[in-house]
């Protein structure tokens, strides 16, 4: 076990050296303020930075003064709003994946399953940048440009609404994040609609597999037997069919990683939430860049952060592996 | 319902191989006359599903993004299929080194966000051609490929009939190619399937952020929609293209992917046999 984990932390270090050396070169070679100096000792500047925290400081802080509106979100910040809509977002899909593959093999066949697997396949081809562009162009059109009901079309707890809509010019004062418990409901009133959409196409994906699989496990001789012991159904759906059935969801869910963080990095832009997507979209040339700067110091935290995420939730998807199936353990 | 998918997939790959006979004038003509900009869809003039503000045929410009978006896609699949069969089948034939140095390198490369990937690479590479795309998506995406045909060589390779055909004396090229390979047919296409699928909607995401192909030089599905984003639908900006200029792409985008999972799924089922008969 611990040869394992070293091995996979020595591993990922010199993945995240390697990935941090090539994506700075990329961008420091388009960044206007660092051409000055040549491209190494730029990068052992940005290195010696990430220890002592100069490169964290300079996160989100443009030389150059363009107007970002978002200017000032820190890096942890940004992480934990980007940490929050994925945890958010992966419980939806847990939950609701569940619930799918839960009705498929309770009701098997029928109109209820066939309808939720018709519509799996709808969700999943439904990319979730398209999807929240969507959600937020309907809800803007039946609500107002601030929100529909309690849930507001963009934004953090605290955050200033940005100027929407027609009203471009008129901000009502900024609503409060609030304190403790209502910081939580608020946070949840932000977080509901990002995270619905995010979790969307990700159940019509892993949902359907999650039914499959469950679907192949009832058919097995051990669920007979059980059945045939006299247990309830509840019983050997929930604990003997599913505990087979999840590691492998879980997995699927953990290695399709790579794709959700890109979804979620969408998500985070369109739906304002000063995560890891906004700040990357602010500073590297694109859309919401039309001054074509790149941040290279922004960016590269991105890069970075995205990397060690990936490695982690592979790392995880491993360990959950082998703690819900023993047959696994053997193996290494 | 999987046969209605492939048809629907085979009409809209034609669609897409066809552009040039079907839309000769190109993805940037421009109809002049300002009664045919930002037109809403309308039956005269051919321009049945409206034009955008520069007076481009929403309907030539989102077939000629059907093209290209293809072209990233299959070609990018099959490139990365290639590849990631000739490393499953040295991981998964021959283990041993090849095993336990290819394997490690490639969750190295399969374990990373291609999103990400792409940034660093359009960085470099901007303006981004239709064949940088395909090429990144290609050499990024071969690990997923490899990593199950490795799983399902290496456990055809201990199957007697390999035994017997190495018995009989045949070479390792013949057992490969003549009786491994397809046996593992059935996981190579779903895989191919699955990865077109993704490269499309990974592609759409990524030029939804304005880093991969540009639309003023090869219109795609993902920056048709896009550059219909960037200045009409969601809240943030007033100067407003007409629904139907991001509605068609998105509409075609998202027809394309069922239809790929459904035609990926029914493949699946019917080289299955255990699943066939349930």
């Amino acid at each position: 076990m611990l040869a394992f984990v070293l091995r996979r932390a020595v591993l990922g270090f010199l993945v995240l050296w390697a990935l941090s050396l090539a994506s700075f070169c990329a961008l420091a070679s388009q960044d206007v303020l660092l051409t000055n100096r040549p491209l190494l000792p730029q990068y052992w500047t940005w290195l010696k930075g990430v220890f002592n925290g100069n490169s964290v400081a300079l996160f989100n802080k443009p030389a150059i003064s363009v107007p970002n509106p978002l200017a000032g979100t820190t890096l942890l910040e940004a992480i934990g709003h980007t940490a929050a809509l994925l945890v958010v977002a992966l419980l939806l899909v847990f939950v609701f994946g569940v619930g799918l593959a839960l009705v498929a093999a309770v009701w098997r066949g029928s109109f209820a399953d066939v309808a939720l697997r018709g519509l799996s396949y709808l969700a999943w081809a439904v990319p979730a940048f398209l999807l929240a562009l969507i959600v937020q162009k309907a809800l803007f059109s039946i609500g107002n440009e601030y929100g529909w009901g309690p849930f507001p079309l963009a934004g953090w707890p605290g955050s200033c609404p940005p100027p929407l809509g027609l009203d471009a010019g008129v901000l009502p004062g900024c609503p409060s994040a609030g304190s403790g418990l209502s910081y939580l409901a608020n946070l949840g009133r932000y977080l509901t609609l990002p995270a619905l959409v995010l979790a969307v196409g990700l159940v019509g994906l892993h949902g359907r597999y999650l039914r499959s699989s469950l679907l192949e496990t009832l058919d097995s001789p051990f669920i007979v037997t059980a059945n045939a012991k006299g247990l309830t159904q509840r019983r050997v759906v929930l604990v003997h069919a599913l505990r087979v059935a999840l590691p492998a969801f879980i997995a699927a869910v953990l290695s399709d990683f790579g794709a959700i963080f890109g979804a979620a990095l969408a998500v985070d832009w369109i739906f304002g939430l000063n995560g890891l997507g906004t700040v990357l979209v602010s500073d590297f040339p694109g859309p919401a860049n039309q001054f074509g700067f790149t941040n290279t110091y922004s960016v590269q935290m991105v890069v970075l952060v995205a990397g060690a995420i990936m490695l982690l939730a592979s790392f995880v998807a491993e360990l959950v592996l082998t703690w819900l199936d023993p047959r696994t353990r053997t193996a290494r | 319902m999987t046969l209605a998918a492939l048809t629907i997939l085979v009409i809209l790959l034609a669609a897409g191989g066809f552009a040039h006979e079907l839309a000769p004038q190109g993805w940037n003509s421009i109809d002049l006359s300002p009664r045919w900009q930002n037109h809403p869809p309308a039956f005269a003039n051919g321009n049945v599903f409206g034009t955008d503000n520069l007076g481009r045929s929403i309907l030539v410009r989102t077939l000629w993004g059907l093209h290209f978006s293809e072209q990233v896609a299959v070609v990018g699949a099959l490139l990365a299929t290639t590849v990631g069969v000739m490393i499953g089948v040295l991981a998964g034939y021959y283990g041993g080194v090849s095993d336990s140095v290819l394997m490690p390198f490639a969750d190295l490369v399969g374990g990373f966000p291609v999103i990400i990937l792409m940034l660093i690479v359009f960085a470099f590479l901007r303006p981004v051609t239709i064949w940088d795309a395909t090429l990144v998506f290609a050499f990024s995406l071969w690990a997923l490929v490899a990593r199950v045909v490795r799983a399902k060589i290496a456990s055809i390779r201990s199957q007697e009939f390999v035994e017997a055909a190495r018995a009989l004396g045949a070479s390792d090229l013949r057992i490969i190619v003549r009786h491994v390979l397809p046996n593992a047919s059935g996981v190579i296409v779903v895989a191919l399937t699955s990865l077109v699928g993704q490269i499309v909607i990974i592609d759409a995401t990524v030029e939804f952020f304005g880093f991969g192909v540009d639309s003023s030089l090869r219109p795609t599905l993902g920056n048709l929609i896009a550059n219909a984003s960037a200045t009409g639908i969601g809240v943030f900006n007033e100067v407003s293209l007409g629904w139907w200029a991001w509605g068609t792409p998105a509409l075609v985008l998202v027809l394309l992917l069922v239809s790929i999972n459904l035609a990926g799924d029914g493949f699946e089922a019917a080289l299955d046999p255990r699943r066939r008969a349930a």
